[in-house]
């Protein structure tokens, strides 16, 4: 009973703690930078559109004929100021197909490469939870005379003695 | 302990001998496979209207993709540099020059891609080539289509309308066909 309402108690704290922490993780991703110039449009759009001649190079810092072709059709784009910068970015997808695309797309088979990490995350939190439970709750058992009979062999005395119990 | 490493020293052999033929099966196959033929590709453009196309040609002149509609068009991407390019040149000069003979000509384009004028008149001078080649400095072209390498072939219709994207270079008579093939079913729907 004092162990429920111990549990009772603390609940608001932890409920406060969760919300602040999701309060704070939404406010964190929706904060605007403000507006941007034109060049920092075009650096943010190349960084997400890899080589598609090179690998494993960003569009922003390939030297390719074909990466500098790019570069120069969004900065077209962004100089124009018509289309978002997912606009750009799915313009040159459409052109030269997703595996153009640095940042996995968060909608289809791709949304995977996002959602698992959360999942094994809350998983490996739930299974360190159960598991300190666990442990907590074996923790209050009296040791048994193995227990006893195994501490003594390695201490090197008599378990039956009864000062050692 | 004994029989385990008996029993692994009659197994080795038989392992052994499996890998040793899947690596001469497959040193046989790269040995014998011919090299790469001409690819026609998939292409969001496809079926689509084809982008727009403002340049200028390298002896100045004007060009825009918009005003060739009513004759088939085909654009090959280039590169003087490019090895596969200029092994599909004598291709593109026999397809100019049965072009010239047909009831339904398409106009041939040069895109010059990253390169010079200067070395593509040169290179066109030595091995000939009378078609237009079209300038395309910032690459806007090559963006517009999606081609990221060269050579790379693509069939417009006569109503704009992108129709063929074919990768790498060609083979011999590749174009012509999918040409009349492309011609023969646009007739049909006209």
């Amino acid at each position: 009973m004092k162990k429920t309402m111990k549990i009772l108690k603390s609940w608001p704290v932890w409920m406060f703690m969760g919300v602040l922490v999701v309060a704070l993780l939404a406010v964190g991703a929706s904060k605007s930078e403000g507006p941007r110039t034109q060049e920092e449009r075009i650096d943010s759009i190349s960084r997400r559109i890899a080589c598609p001649t090179c690998d494993g190079e960003s569009v922003y810092v390939s030297q390719a004929s074909a990466s500098q072709a790019i570069r120069n059709e969004i900065a077209r784009q962004v100089a124009q100021g018509q289309s978002s910068d997912n606009e750009i970015v799915g313009f040159i997808q459409d052109r030269f197909g997703g595996q153009v695309l640095l940042v996995p797309k968060a909608t289809g088979l791709d949304a995977l490469v996002w959602a698992l990490p959360v999942a094994v995350f809350i998983c490996s939190v739930a299974g360190l939870a159960v598991a300190f439970r666990r442990w907590k709750r074996e923790q209050g058992k009296d040791p048994t005379d193995e227990d006893r009979a195994i501490v003594a062999a390695l201490l090197g005395e008599d378990p039956t003695d009864e000062e050692n119990i | 302990m004994n029989t385990t490493s008996s029993r692994r020293r009659r197994i080795a052999p038989y392992i052994a001998g499996i890998v040793g033929v899947v690596v001469v099966a497959f040193l046989v196959v790269l040995a014998v496979s011919s090299p790469p033929e001409s690819t026609v590709s998939r292409s969001p453009l496809l079926g689509q209207p084809a982008p727009e196309v403002v340049s200028t040609t390298i002896t100045d002149e004007a060009f825009d993709l918009s005003r060739r509609r009513g004759s088939w068009v085909v654009f090959n991407f280039f590169n003087s540099t490019c090895v596969p390019c200029r092994q599909e040149h004598p291709y593109l000069l026999s397809f100019y020059d049965n072009q010239s003979t047909s009831q339904t000509p398409a106009e041939l384009y040069t895109i010059v891609n990253d390169d010079s004028d200067g070395a593509v008149e040169a290179y066109f001078s030595a091995n000939g080539g009378e078609w237009s080649k079209v300038r395309d400095d910032s690459g806007a072209i090559a963006v517009a289509f999606g081609v990221a390498k060269v050579p790379e072939t693509w069939i417009i219709d006569p109503n704009g309308v992108v129709q063929l994207r074919i990768i790498g270079a060609l083979s011999e008579n590749f174009l012509d066909e999918r040409l009349a093939e492309l011609q023969k079913n646009f007739e049909g729907t006209q």
